[in-house]
């Protein structure tokens, strides 16, 4: 019977789901991390009895015909980036954005990544760079004897050195924006490249139209919503039962038949 | 004689289909626009060879019925995800032409090209796919389907609308299709950043299922009761003799 197959379809799809659900649990409190939802689409129809084909000599048509899908596949596993909320660090090289776009960082190999987690450090040189010390772009070295930085709404960062009263600007962060967010690429480690679905970057300085402002000493929390998330792992949980249930009724179908004299 | 437990066995496979497409839409409970379908089924008046007057009434099923009411909205917060409000949908260009779905989780390919799941190219009303140009910024879709970046119009979405949606043929992954002309759909709402759910309701399924079992095993017991008084008419028919 085919409800069997179909009904497997549906207990992988609901293992997909319940997985990308726990892997937004599990990082509830990555900064920056933004929620997967999985998504799933029908699989190829069996024409029984085609639609619009006759049904007697005097040309009456048949209006619906029986189609008989195959099950369900996931189609993709997709990423929701809605803003999350901002949380106050009083760290003064945290920076959250709030609104659109990423921070641009260098990968050790040369390449651009993206990333909404601002939870920078000063390393050694005294280079702005990421928690696992990639460079943040531009490359901002602060002074060694800078007394105190501030990075604006828009971008710039201006350091106070010891003894001076006039602050000194030492860079420019600027944010990358996307034609289609979700359509980039995790690579972990709060990091994202670019792909030909999400369209290149589009660099631009904080708080210009289009983009987000930045807010120094704070971070950006996951956009998990736990209520939701606990919800939905309710529904997959059921959804899989739903379908284990449409196995073992096929097989209570199957066992009535076999037991034929 | 053995017409009772043909027309016995005529509903056991409808039964069977029939479980078929519930394990389909149970299957199919979170796959975005996915429509409920439901087996129709109808009286089959044969003649068997063996009594050449009368008719017997078996069971056809006869076909799929489409519930083609919207499903749940839901927000996603992705700027190409559209979900439709009213009788319409999106078109899309395949090798074999165009093609028909509801399913609006829209992304870009690699020609930076607005694509549905499959990847097949979302047309404007001028039957032309729409290409977001390069270095553009979010994209913005209004209520009648127009989308547009801060580097202005990229197109409006080709709505369509079909007078008889129960002709379509459901291609898989959402896609339709039919030899129905499209229609302008004016009274169908797009709504951007979210994405239609499926229509199933799976308390419905559930019963449905349990039923299905029931009559099948109700069928079984009329097959029996019919071989066993086969049986005992052979068995007194011969001992008389």
């Amino acid at each position: 019977m085919r409800s069997l197959s179909i009904g497997t379809t549906g207990m992988l799809a609901q293992q997909l789901n319940v997985e990308t659900i726990s892997n937004n649990i599990a990082n509830m409190t990555t900064t920056g991390f933004k929620r997967q939802r999985a998504e799933f689409q029908d699989l190829l129809y069996q024409n029984q009895r085609r639609v619009g084909s006759t049904s007697s000599d005097a040309g009456t048509i048949v209006p619906s015909g029986v189609q008989i899908g195959a099950g369900v596949k996931a189609a993709a596993v997709y990423r929701i980036n809605e803003q999350g909320n901002l949380q106050v660090t009083d760290n003064a090289l945290d920076l959250a954005v709030n609104g659109q776009g990423y921070f641009q960082i260098t990968l050790p190999d040369g390449d651009t990544a993206y990333t909404r987690a601002g939870s920078f450090q000063i390393n050694a040189e005294g280079t702005v760079v990421t928690a696992d010390g990639y460079t943040v772009q531009p490359g901002i070295v602060v002074p060694a004897d800078a007394v105190d930085i501030t990075v604006n709404g828009s971008g710039e960062v201006q350091v106070k050195l010891d003894g001076q009263i006039q602050p000194q600007v030492v860079g420019q962060i600027q944010l990358a924006v996307f034609p289609n967010e979700a359509g980039l690429e995790a690579i972990g480690s709060n990091l994202l490249l670019a792909t030909p679905a999400s369209g290149d970057a589009v660099p631009g300085n904080p708080s210009a139209p289009g983009y987000g402002r930045l807010v120094q000493g704070a971070l950006e929390t996951s956009n998990v919503n736990i209520v939701a998330e606990i919800t939905n792992l309710i529904t997959a949980q059921r959804a899989y039962e739903m379908n284990s249930k449409v196995i073992s009724t096929t097989d209570q179908m199957m066992n009535t038949t076999s037991q034929l004299r | 004689m053995e017409n009772p437990i043909y027309i016995a066995l005529s509903r056991q496979d409808a039964l069977r289909r029939q479980m078929d497409v519930v394990a389909n839409n149970l299957a199919n409970m979170m796959t975005p626009a996915y429509k409920n379908q439901r087996m129709m089924f109808l009286e089959y008046l044969a003649k068997p060879a063996a009594t050449p007057v009368e008719k017997v009434s078996m069971v056809q099923d006869y076909g799929v019925l489409r519930n083609t009411a919207v499903g749940p909205i839901s927000s996603t917060g992705n700027p190409l995800d559209v979900a439709l409000q009213g009788d319409g949908y999106l078109t899309v260009e395949t090798r074999d032409g165009q093609r028909f779905t509801r399913n609006g989780r829209l992304q870009l390919d690699l020609d930076r090209q607005i694509v549905d799941t499959n990847g097949l190219p979302v047309l404007n009303e001028q039957d032309l796919p729409m290409t977001v140009p390069q270095n553009s910024g979010p994209i913005t879709i209004t209520a009648d389907g127009t989308v547009s970046s801060d580097q202005g119009q990229i197109g409006r979405i080709k709505l369509v609308r079909f007078e008889r949606e129960q002709f379509m043929t459901e291609l898989g992954g959402g896609i339709f299709t039919t030899d129905e002309p499209p229609l302008p759909a004016p009274g169908t709402k797009v709504v951007q950043g979210a994405v239609e759910e499926s229509n199933v309701q799976s308390v419905v399924e559930m019963t449905q299922m349990i039923e299905i079992s029931r009559q099948y095993a109700v069928n079984q017991k009329m097959i029996e009761a019919e071989h066993e008084r086969q049986r005992n008419a052979i068995t007194k028919l011969s001992r008389l003799s």
